[in-house]
C-alpha cells in the first residue's frame, strides 16, 4: 500500500521574459531539509522502492531556473558541489519562486553533495552550499544502487560498478 | 542478618539520647532490641553514631535539574570522576548526576531525600531520576500552588473540592505532600508578571496568596497528610520581604492541626530567602530576627534554613518571575520551564562570591536564622540544594554552626564581606550548637516534620537507616576544630540503609537502589471521583497529553514506600 | 492522492496510544487491531500514519551476518549477538549511534554497556538540534510546554522550520488552531509568522511571512534586538528585509501578551549554525523585559530529546558522551559521530533506531563503509546495505511499551498495541543481551590476563 507514487508538482512553466537564454550550467544554491513525502516514504521503510528515488532522489527548481536550463519535470539532471555529485530528477518546487536555490529532500542522494564540515560544532553543514547543476542522460538510481555505487563496501572490483546488475526494490539476503 | 554496631556514642534526639555510649542493634534492615550471639560486630567505640541523615529540601532529581545539566557542561565537568569499584562515574558540582547525587548523600551519612517540586505533568520525569539515583529514599512533593483547578477553588472556598483533588493527585503522580511556591506568582509569571505580597490577586483568576495557601492548609488538615503544606513564599529573594513571610505562617494560624506526629501546620522552605528588611539592596538589612521571633513564638511554624555557602551553583525554582529578575541583575543564562496549567520554573547561574556584599550578607542572614531560632526541632539544616549551594556543603555548615570562633574569623579576615555583619546580627551572636542540636536539623527534625514512622530515630522496629562519624565528641572541641568536623561529616565512618552498610570509611562500597516514598489517602474515595467528574472536562481539552498517559505508573515506582492516610483520621 | 475508504473491518480499538514519529508525540492516536495486526489508525497525520502503516517488505524479521562475499545472510539470534557482542569487545573506539527511535528503557542497557567498553553514545541531535543544545548552553533555554502555548499564545512564530511538513499536527494540536483557555476562538485568536527563506507550506498559511535571505538569519534577529532595544537600524535592508518591515515587526512581538517561538533545522544547518540560535535566544531575553516569550526547537524524533535528558541525567551531558578514558567527556567538535567519523577514529559503529546511511553526509559514510557496522532496527534502509550484522528490534508505541520525552521534555509512557513478529526481538532485550554478552567475554579475557 502506498500513499502517494510522485510528488504533486505543477506543470512545466515557460519562461516569462523570452530575452532569457538557456544556459548549460547553473550556479545554484543547495539546501537539504526533511519533507513530508520523503519523512513519510522513509518512516514506512520503503526506501528500496522506486518511491523513495522519487520523494528523495529530486531537486525542487523554481520552474524559471528550469526553463533556462532547459528540463522539464522528471528529466535527470547533475548537481555537484565540492564533496561530490549526484544524478537527480529535477521537478517543479511547490515553493516557488526561489530562484537560484535548489531543494533536495534528506536522504542518500543529498548525501553525497552535502558538506560533513562541521567546523567544530558537531553538525554538519547540510544548508546553503553552493552547487552547479547541469542537465544529464544518466538514469537516477535507486537506494540500493545508489549506496552500492558510492561507497563500495561490499564491491570487489570498483570497475565492474557500471555493469553489475541492479539490487532491485526488495531487500536481497540469503534466507535460512 | 545480624549486627552490633558496639560502643558508639549515641545521638538520638527523638528518644533524648544525647551523647550515651550505648550499643545499637539491627537485625533484617530493622533497629531491634535484642541480637543474637551471632550478630557480627562492628567495633565503632568513641565514635558518634546517629540515624541516618534525612533532607527535608533539596532539588535532585526531576525536569529543572535536567535542564541545569544540559545547559551547563562546565558545572558537569567540575565533579567528573573516574568509575571505580562499585561506583560508576560522578559528574556535576551543584547539578550532580543522579548516580553522584545518590554517592555523595550516601557519603555524608543520609538516607532519605526530599525532592521538592514535581511538576505533576512531568513527574514521570522525576520518577526515572529517582530511579536512577542509589542509595537514598526520595519524597518527591508535587506542586500545588499555582494549579489552576486549585486557584479556582480556592477564588471559590471550595476546601473539599482541593481536598479530594490533592488525595487523587498524589496516587496519581505519587507524591507524598503539598508544595507551594510563590503562590499565585507563577501563575502571573505566565503572562510575564509576579504578585507582590500575599494580598496581590492574580490576574484573571483573581485569587491571593493568602486564600490559596489557606485553602491548601485546610485541605491539607482535612487529609490529615504526613507533612503539613510545605511552602516557598512570596517575594524571595527581594529586600523587604521579610513581612511577607511572617504574614504568611500567620495567615494559617488558626487552622486545626490533624496529623499524628508532626507538631507544625506550615513548614517554610530557605527561610533565609524570606528574610530580608529595607526596601532595596542599597538598604537591605537582615529580618532574620522578625522571622524567627515569630518562630519562636509560634509551635505552628517550622522551617528550613537554605544557608549560603559561597560557591558558584546554579539556583533553580518553580518561582519563574524570581529567577528572571535574577538574570537580569547578574546577566548570565536564563533558563524557564513553564508547565501548562500546574506552574513554572527558571535556572539562572549563580556565584555566592564572599568577596560580594550580597552573597555575604545572604550568608549572614542564614547563620543569623540558625543562630535565634531556638527549638532545633523547628529548623532544619538544608541549602535548599542547589539554590543556596550544593548540598555537599551540609558538613561546612555544621561547622560553622558548632563554631564561633570560625564564623568570627571568616568575618574577620574577609572570606566573607562586612555586610555579613554590618547588614545583619549574625555578628552580635556567640551561639554554638551541640552535637545533640546538630543530629537535631540534620535527620530527627526533618523526620518529625514529614511525619516519617520508619525513619529519623533509632527506635526498635525502625529502619535500621544509621550513620557513624569517625570523631570522639567527647575529645573534640568542635569551636577549635572546625576542619575535623567538616571532613568527618562529608566521609562518614559507615552509613547503613535498611540494614545494609552502603558506606565504609567514607567509600561507597554497596549500591542499592532508592525507594520512592509517597502518600495514598484511603477514605476519601467519593469525593474524589466527584471531584474527577467535574476535572476531566477542563483536562481534556486543556491538557495537551491524554488522561492515561498523564497518570504515573507503577513501573515508574519500583521500589515504592507507601504512606497510607485516613483521610481525616 | 487516491481516495482510500474508512477502514471497517477490525476486531478492536486500542486508545490513547502514541506516535513514535516526530517530537510532538501525539499520544491520542486510536490502533485499530484486527488479528493481532494493526489495520488502521485515527488520528495520526501522514508521518505518524505512514510509520504504523509500515511497509511490511521492507521490515527486518530476521538477524543477519554479512558473509565472505558480502552477502547478508540470515543466522539465528545467537549466532548474530555473538558476532555483534565480540565486535563491540575487541573495539578500541565504538560509536554507538542512535537511540532517539527507541525507549528510555533500552538506553539504560546502552549507556551500561558504553560504560564497560568505553564508548562514544550520541544521538540525532549531533546532526540536528547539536547546535541548539550549543547555544543552550551559550545563552541559556526559556522554555515551556506546548499546552503553555495552546492556552495563553496569541502569537506563534516558526522560524527555519516547516512544521506542515515535518510535525504536521504541531499547528493543529499545539500551538496554532486548538481552542486554549485564554484563547477561546482558537486560530482567530493567534497571528502566525513563519520566518524562512523559504516560502514554505507553513509561510503559506501564515498571517505573515519573512522571507530574509539565505544564511541571513544572524543578520535577522540581531537587526530585530536592535530594534527592541530602540536602536538605529543603519541599513535600509538587513538580511533582504526593509528596515521599517523590521521595526514594526519588533513592535508588534513587543505588544503581544503571550508569545512562543518555535525553531528548526533551518537555524542549525547554515553557516553560523549555534550562533543564529544565541542571536534567537537572546532576542526572546530581551522580549521578556516586554511581554512574555517562550520558545521550543522543534525535535525530529519522538525521543531524540528523551536521549539528551536521559544522558544529562545519568552523566551530566547531554549527547556525545565519550566513555574511552573511564569517565565521560564531552567537547563539542571532538567526540561527536561525524567528527570521529570523518577523522577516521572509530573502529566498530552499533546504529540503533537511526539511519545514517540516510542521514549522514557522504563524507562521513564513507568511514562506515570501512568498519563493522552493527544495526538495531525495524526496517531495511540505507544503513542495512552497509551494515555487517543486522538485528531486528520492535517498534516502540506499537509493538513493544516503553517511556518516550516530547520535543518539550514532558515524559510519555507508549503503550503496546500488538504483539512484535515472532521472530523480532525488544530492543531494550536486545541490548541487554549484547551487554551480558560482552561482560562475559570481557570477564574471560580477565581471567585469561590474570593468569
Amino acid at each position: 500500500m502506498t500513499y502517494i507514487e510522485k510528488p504533486v508538482v505543477p506543470k512545466v512553466v515557460k519562461l516569462e521574459e523570452p530575452t532569457a537564454t538557456e544556459r548549460e550550467v547553473l550556479n545554484m544554491m543547495l539546501n537539504t531539509g526533511s519533507d513530508i513525502y520523503q519523512g513519510a516514504c522513509k518512516k514506512r521503510g520503503s526506501t528500496c522502492k522506486d518511491e523513495y528515488r522519487k520523494v528523495c532522489g529530486v531537486a525542487y527548481m523554481d520552474p524559471k531556473d528550469m526553463a533556462r536550463l532547459g528540463v522539464s519535470n522528471w528529466d535527470t539532471v547533475k548537481v555537484t558541489t565540492d564533496w561530490g555529485e549526484v544524478i537527480v530528477s529535477a521537478v517543479h518546487s511547490r515553493d516557488a519562486p526561489h530562484e537560484g536555490t535548489i531543494f533536495i529532500p534528506k536522504g542518500p542522494w543529498a548525501n553525497v553533495i552535502t558538506s560533513h564540515e562541521t567546523y567544530c560544532c558537531c553538525d554538519p553543514t547540510y544548508k546553503g552550499i553552493y552547487c552547479t547543476v547541469e542537465t544529464s542522460d544518466e538514469e537516477v538510481l535507486l537506494m540500493a544502487d545508489l549506496m552500492r555505487a558510492v561507497y563500495k563496501k561490499y564491491v570487489v572490483d570498483e570497475e565492474t560498478i557500471p555493469e553489475l546488475e541492479s539490487l532491485g526494490e526488495m531487500p536481497v539476503y540469503k534466507k535460512k | 542478618m545480624e549486627y552490633i554496631l558496639k560502643n558508639g556514642i549515641v545521638y538520638d534526639p527523638a528518644n533524648n539520647i544525647a551523647g550515651e555510649k550505648k550499643d545499637v542493634m539491627f537485625k533484617d534492615g530493622k533497629i531491634v532490641e535484642q541480637v543474637s550471639s551471632d550478630a557480627k560486630v562492628l567495633d565503632v567505640t568513641d565514635k558518634i553514631v546517629m540515624p541516618a541523615g534525612v533532607d527535608p529540601h533539596a532539588h535532585i532529581a526531576g525536569p529543572k535539574l535536567v535542564v541545569g545539566r544540559i545547559y551547563r557542561p562546565e558545572d558537569s565537568r567540575k565533579g567528573v570522576t573516574s568509575k571505580k569499584g562499585v561506583c560508576r562515574s560522578e559528574s556535576g558540582f551543584s547539578i550532580p548526576s543522579c548516580p553522584a547525587t545518590g554517592y555523595r548523600y550516601s557519603r555524608m551519612g543520609y538516607g532519605t531525600v526530599t525532592e521538592a517540586a514535581v511538576p505533576p505533568l512531568e513527574a514521570k520525569h522525576t520518577h526515572e531520576e529517582i530511579m536512577a539515583i542509589p542509595n537514598v529514599d526520595v519524597t518527591p512533593l508535587p506542586l500545588f500552588g499555582n494549579n489552576w483547578f486549585v486557584l479556582q477553588w480556592a477564588k471559590e472556598g471550595k476546601i473539599d473540592e482541593i481536598a479530594a483533588f490533592v488525595a487523587s493527585w498524589l496516587r496519581i503522580v505519587k507524591g507524598y505532600g503539598i508544595k507551594i511556591v510563590n503562590p499565585c506568582g507563577t501563575e502571573a509569571w505566565g503572562w510575564g508578571g509576579n504578585v507582590h505580597g500575599i494580598d496581590d490577586p492574580v490576574p484573571y483568576f483573581d485569587v491571593t496568596a493568602r486564600e490559596v495557601v489557606r485553602a491548601l492548609a485546610q485541605a491539607n488538615e482535612k487529609l490529615g497528610l504526613p507533612h503539613s503544606i510545605h511552602v516557598h513564599p512570596n517575594d524571595l529573594g527581594h529586600p523587604g520581604n521579610y513581612p511577607t513571610t511572617v504574614n504568611t505562617l500567620d495567615c494559617v494560624k488558626d487552622i486545626a492541626k490533624n496529623g499524628s506526629k508532626r507538631n507544625q501546620t506550615i513548614h517554610l522552605t530557605h527561610a533565609q530567602f524570606h528574610s530580608y528588611a529595607g526596601t532595596s539592596w542599597r538598604d537591605v538589612e537582615s529580618g532574620a530576627k522578625e522571622v524567627a521571633d515569630y518562630i519562636n513564638n509560634n509551635k505552628h511554624v517550622t522551617c528550613d534554613i537554605g544557608q549560603v555557602t559561597l560557591d558558584e551553583t546554579t539556583t533553580m525554582t518553580a518561582d519563574g518571575p524570581m529567577e528572571f529578575d535574577l538574570h537580569e541583575l547578574n546577566g548570565l543564562k536564563w533558563a524557564n520551564k513553564d508547565i501548562e496549567l500546574e506552574t513554572g520554573s527558571g535556572i539562572v547561574p549563580f556565584i555566592y562570591s564572599g568577596k560580594a556584599p550580597v552573597p555575604s550578607f545572604q550568608w549572614g542572614v542564614g547563620l543569623e536564622l540558625f543562630l535565634r531560632i531556638k527549638d532545633p526541632w523547628q529548623v532544619c539544616l538544608t541549602t535548599d540544594h542547589p539554590n543556596a549551594g550544593p548540598f555537599i556543603r551540609y558538613p561546612r555548615i555544621i561547622s560553622w554552626l558548632m563554631s564561633n570562633e570560625r564564623r568570627q574569623e571568616m568575618m574577620d579576615n574577609g572570606e566573607v564581606r562586612v555586610w555579613s555583619y554590618k547588614r545583619t546580627g549574625l555578628g552580635t551572636l556567640d551561639r554554638e550548637y551541640d552535637f545533640n542540636e546538630i543530629a537535631t536539623i540534620t535527620r530527627a527534625s526533618a523526620a518529625k516534620i514529614y511525619g516519617y514512622q520508619d525513619r529519623g530515630e533509632l527506635t526498635p522496629g525502625y529502619n535500621a537507616d544509621i550513620a557513624v562519624y569517625d570523631i570522639n565528641p567527647n575529645d573534640i572541641d568542635p569551636s577549635k576544630e572546625p576542619a575535623a568536623i567538616e571532613h568527618a561529616f562529608g566521609n562518614a565512618m559507615y552509613t547503613i540503609k535498611d540494614g545494609q552498610i552502603l558506606v565504609k570509611d567514607g567509600e561507597v562500597v554497596k549500591v542499592v537502589p532508592s525507594h520512592t516514598i509517597w502518600t495514598d489517602v484511603k477514605g476519601f474515595e467519593e469525593q474524589e471521583k466527584t471531584v474527577m467528574e467535574e476535572v476531566m472536562p477542563t483536562f481534556r481539552r486543556f491538557y495537551t497529553v491524554k488522561f492515561e498517559n498523564y497518570q504515573v505508573q507503577d513501573h515508574f515506582t519500583p521500589n515504592p514506600i507507601v504512606t497510607e492516610v485516613q483521610a481525616g483520621k | 492522492m487516491a481516495y482510500e475508504p474508512p477502514v471497517t473491518d477490525y476486531d478492536e480499538i486500542v486508545e490513547n496510544g502514541t506516535c513514535a514519529f516526530c517530537g510532538c508525540n501525539c499520544d491520542d492516536l486510536d490502533f485499530l487491531v484486527k488479528d493481532g495486526h494493526v489495520v488502521g489508525v485515527r488520528h495520526a497525520c501522514r508521518l505518524g500514519a505512514s510509520k504504523v502503516m509500515e511497509d511490511m517488505d521492507q521490515r527486518l524479521l530476521v538477524p543477519m551476518i554479512r558473509d565472505e562475499n558480502g552477502e547478508l545472510q540470515e543466522v539465528d539470534w545467537d549466532t548474530a549477538l555473538d558476532k555483534a557482542a565480540e565486535l563491540i569487545a575487541n573495539a578500541v573506539r565504538p560509536i554507538f549511534y542512535g537511540w532517539s527511535e527507541t525507549s528510555i528503557e533500552t538506553m539504560k542497557h546502552g549507556i551500561r554497556l558504553g560504560e564497560l567498553v568505553g564508548a562514544v553514545l550520541d544521538n540525532q541531535a549531533t546532526i540536528c538540534h547539536g547546535p541548539s543544545l550549543q547555544a543552550v548552553q551559550n545563552v541559556g533555554y526559556p522554555v515551556a510546554t506546548l499546552g503553555e502555548i495552546k492556552n495563553r499564545a496569541d502569537m506563534i512564530v516558526y522560524t527555519g522550520s516547516n512544521p506542515m511538513n515535518s510535525h504536521p499536527r504541531h499547528l493543529s494540536r499545539y500551538s496554532t488552531f486548538p481552542r486554549g483557555w485564554f484563547r477561546q476562538r482558537g486560530r482567530f485568536d493567534r497571528t502566525l509568522v513563519t520566518m524562512d527563506p523559504k516560502y514554505s507550506d507553513t509561510a503559506k498559511m501564515s498571517d505573515i511571512w519573512i522571507g530574509f535571505e539565505q544564511n541571513g538569519d544572524y543578520g535577522f534577529y540581531n537587526a530585530i534586538r536592535a530594534a527592541l532595544r530602540g536602536k538605529e537600524i543603519d541599513q535600509d535592508f538587513v538580511s533582504g528585509i526593509p528596515k521599517e518591515d523590521i521595526m514594526e515587526l519588533a513592535e508588534a512581538m513587543k505588544n503581544v501578551q503571550f508569545g512562543a517561538l518555535y525553531f528548526g533545522l533551518g537555524l542549525t544547518h547554515t553557516l553560523s549554525k549555534q550562533r543564529n540560535i544565541d542571536m534567537a535566544i537572546e532576542m526572546l531575553a530581551d522580549l521578556n523585559k516586554y511581554t512574555k516569550w517562550v520558545l521550543t526547537p522543534m525535535r525530529g524524533h519522538f525521543n531524540v530529546n528523551g536521549f539528551n535528558i536521559f544522558m544529562a541525567y545519568e552523566m551530566g551531558f547531554p549527547y556525545g558522551v565519550d566513555f574511552c578514558r573511564g569517565y565521560p567527556r564531552y567537547m563539542n567538535g571532538e567526540t561527536n559521530t561525524i567528527d570521529l567519523l570523518t577523522r577516521k577514529e572509530c573502529d566498530v559503529f552499533m546504529v540503533i533506531a537511526a539511519d545514517p546511511g540516510a542521514h549522514y553526509p557522504g563524507g562521513a559514510v564513507k568511514h562506515l563503509a570501512e568498519i563493522p557496522v552493527i544495526q538495531v532496527d525495524i526496517h531495511w534502509g540505507p544503513s542495512t546495505e552497509i551494515a555487517d550484522v543486522v538485528l531486528p528490534g520492535s517498534f516502540i508505541g506499537v509493538e513493544c511499551a516503553g517511556t518516550s520525552y516530547r520535543m518539550d521534555g514532558v515524559p510519555i509512557h507508549m503503550k503496546k498495541a500488538v504483539d512484535k513478529p515472532e521472530t523480532c526481538r525488544d530492543d531494550e532485550w536486545i541490548i541487554r543481551e549484547l551487554h551480558e554478552r560482552v561482560q562475559k567475554i570481557k570477564a574471560e579475557e580477565a581471567a585469561v590476563a590474570s593468569k
